[in-house]
């Protein structure tokens, strides 16, 4: 009851300057909106960069012989990969499992020559692990009954000078050491968000690599994708616990990945830090200039007995209340507004090439970890918390006697 | 019996390192049912006297005794409660919440005290019909004249049922005809309810109304008349 004409009074007091106070309401509310809005566009810009580099490139888990990863020679083959493959498609958290033959090499056409790393795959079951067929841009995904069909990135296709139906050659190692090379017929072009794996990646057939490397089943990399990348880890290290190769989850194969994700949250919550201490000191001032300019009033309520925990208190709840009318429509608005973009995608079409250089889509679809909300909130009562704690000592030091003096 | 009794205060400030004695030894008792006027020049010690009286200000020597307790012998916390239960104040510049309605101001009081709202609003308007102001009671300040205000704040000041109201030159900003109300309506209650009043005044119709004239110079009772 005693607590109830403070509450009342608190509330009565933010709106006794509408100006001021909206001023601050309006701030606190675009500040949330904006930090929430920002940080989900970086999440889901950063979320999409790692989760293209896997889809495309590292997959979830990769397994290799030990030697395979010191030294990339085709002789490193895993043996008897077709019963670790029937192993790993047990485990009941792996989702899809590819095996490739992968070697080094040397691309040439009539006018050009590059260096290359050559995966010989079977498409089908490629298309479970990686999502290359999607990006075809020219030519087909291995379709049709062609020779040696090869399915290169648009970046060599350009820097080879060759299209579709194009013949270049592939040289590099077999097994035995000795080196050999094939013609191929390129059947499709394809276009990652990644210019760098579009330029030193090509696809061909497992049987047709593996004829050239002599020895037909031969398997150098086993991909898996499981129920959730960030477990990878953990499934990996379990993995490694009963077998000899070298099992890697993605973060142990691209360390920049893993950097880039356990980064992101650190980052992004450094970022909406920044932006609550900016309206911090907003509130701060606002709340400091309603009491100087209430000195007169806060020294009567002292005077009639209203003691220094309720006046404390009013001040406290004056700035919670300035904090908390603008902090949940700004995270609701935050909340629409990523629940829209993060299905229409906000397209930056205009910046593609920027962002394929870093393998990035210029299509960014904002997302975020609903728990943030949750977070951000927690952290503007603590932000508030703050703030409302210089206005109210202030407000504690005056002086009754000396406030009504002012009179 | 003395519901005040002083005895033997003073208080000095230090301006500009230079010990300024507003009270030199001022003993005095008040009793129940008093209408007084404490004048003086400026810098008699007026407004100190009131302001420790009422527990806002400490002497730098003496006791204050309120109904037989050693105000200043109260710690911190008890001495603002015991401001809350037992003394009403009545400010110059009235000192109304702007953002509360004359009603919302009085019962405040009340709910400081933890009373129950409706008490606290049957009470409330009880106190603005005795001051005349039956009609106004959800008017916020703005809304109403700076006499009405006044008695707004008297309605305020006897809302805790206190033992005494001090009143520090209420009638400093008011009209003539708003001086007359007041103090006819002041008058009135100490006449009906037997309330206690204590002026610091420079106004000479209070000095008129007043039933006891306090004389304050350099500090001192000079002179103190009962009528």
């Amino acid at each position: 009851m005693k607590w109830l004409p403070i509450l009342s009074l608190s509330w009565k007091n933010i709106w006794r300057s509408r100006t001021r106070s909206g001023v601050v309401i309006i701030a606190v509310t675009l500040g949330t909106l904006s930090g929430t809005f920002i940080t989900a566009f970086f999440y889901g810009m950063s979320m999409q960069y790692i989760k293209n580099q896997l889809e495309n490139e590292t997959s979830h888990i990769q397994l290799h012989l030990q030697a395979y990863d010191d030294d990339k020679l085709p002789r490193f083959f895993i043996p008897a990969a077709d019963s670790v493959i029937e192993v790993l498609g047990s485990e009941p958290y792996v989702l899809s499992v590819s095996s490739r033959s992968v070697v080094q090499g040397l691309a040439s056409s009539s006018s050009n020559s590059y260096g290359v790393s050559i995966k010989g795959i079977d498409p089908e079951r490629e298309k479970t692990i990686s999502n290359i067929h999607t990006h075809i841009i020219d030519g087909t995904y291995f379709e049709g009954s062609g020779r040696n069909p090869v399915v290169i990135g648009s970046k060599l296709a350009e820097r080879l000078g060759v299209g579709i139906r194009s013949k270049i050659v592939l040289n590099f190692q077999d097994v035995n050491g000795n080196l050999t090379a094939g013609a191929f017929r390129v059947n499709g072009i394809f276009k990652s968000f990644n210019s760098t794996f579009d330029e030193n990646t090509l696809f061909v057939r497992f049987a047709d690599l593996n004829r050239l490397l002599d020895a037909p089943t031969a398997v150098h990399e086993i991909a898996l994708i499981v129920d959730d990348f960030k477990q990878a880890d953990v499934y990996a290290e379990e993995l490694q616990a009963s077998s000899s190769l070298s099992i890697k989850s993605w973060g142990d194969v691209s360390p920049t990945l893993r950097y880039t994700d356990s980064s992101l949250d650190v980052s992004l919550y450094i970022f909406m830090i920044i932006i609550i201490v900016a309206l911090m000191f907003g509130i701060v001032n606002t709340m400091l200039m309603a009491v100087l300019e209430r000195t007169q009033e806060i020294g009567m309520l002292m005077a009639v007995g209203v003691n220094k925990i309720r006046t404390f208190s009013l001040i406290l709840l004056e700035t919670f209340f300035l904090t908390l009318v603008g902090a949940p429509v700004g995270l609701f608005l935050g909340w629409l507004a990523i629940t829209y973009f993060g299905s229409t995608g906000i397209d930056l079409g205009a910046f593609a090439q920027g962002f394929e250089m870093y393998g990035m889509s210029s299509m960014i679809y904002p997302e975020i970890n609903p728990d943030y909300f949750l977070n951000v909130g927690l952290m503007m009562i603590v932000t508030t918390l703050f703030a409302s704690v210089y206005p109210s000592i202030k407000a504690l030091r005056l002086n009754p006697v000396e406030a009504i003096r002012k009179i | 019996m003395a519901i005040i009794e002083i005895h033997n205060i003073t208080k000095v400030y230090n301006t500009d390192q230079v010990p300024v004695h507003a009270l030199n030894g001022v003993d005095l008792n008040i009793h129940e049912g008093e209408f007084t006027a404490i004048v003086g020049p400026s810098g008699s010690g007026k407004t100190t006297l009131l302001n420790i009286i009422g527990g806002l200000d400490k002497p730098a020597s003496g006791k204050v005794f309120i109904n037989q307790t050693d105000m200043f012998a109260l710690s911190g916390r008890k001495l603002i409660d015991f401001r809350l239960h037992h003394i009403g104040f009545v400010f110059q510049a009235y000192n109304l919440i702007p953002v509360l309605t004359a009603k919302e101001n009085v019962a405040f009081i009340l709910q400081m005290q933890g009373q129950p709202t409706r008490q606290c609003e049957e009470r409330a308007l009880q106190l603005l019909e005795a001051v005349g102001l039956e009609d106004k009671v959800d008017k916020r300040p703005a809304e109403l004249s700076g006499g009405q205000q006044q008695r707004v704040a008297v309605a305020r000041a006897l809302a805790s049922k206190p033992d005494f109201v001090l009143a520090d030159e209420p009638t400093a900003n008011l009209d003539s005809a708003s001086t007359n109300n007041l103090l006819d309506m002041m008058g009135s209650l100490n006449e009906r309810e037997k309330i206690t009043f204590i002026f610091s005044t420079h106004d000479q119709r209070v000095v008129e109304r007043a039933k006891r004239v306090i004389n304050l110079v350099d500090g001192k009772v000079e002179s103190d008349e009962h009528r």
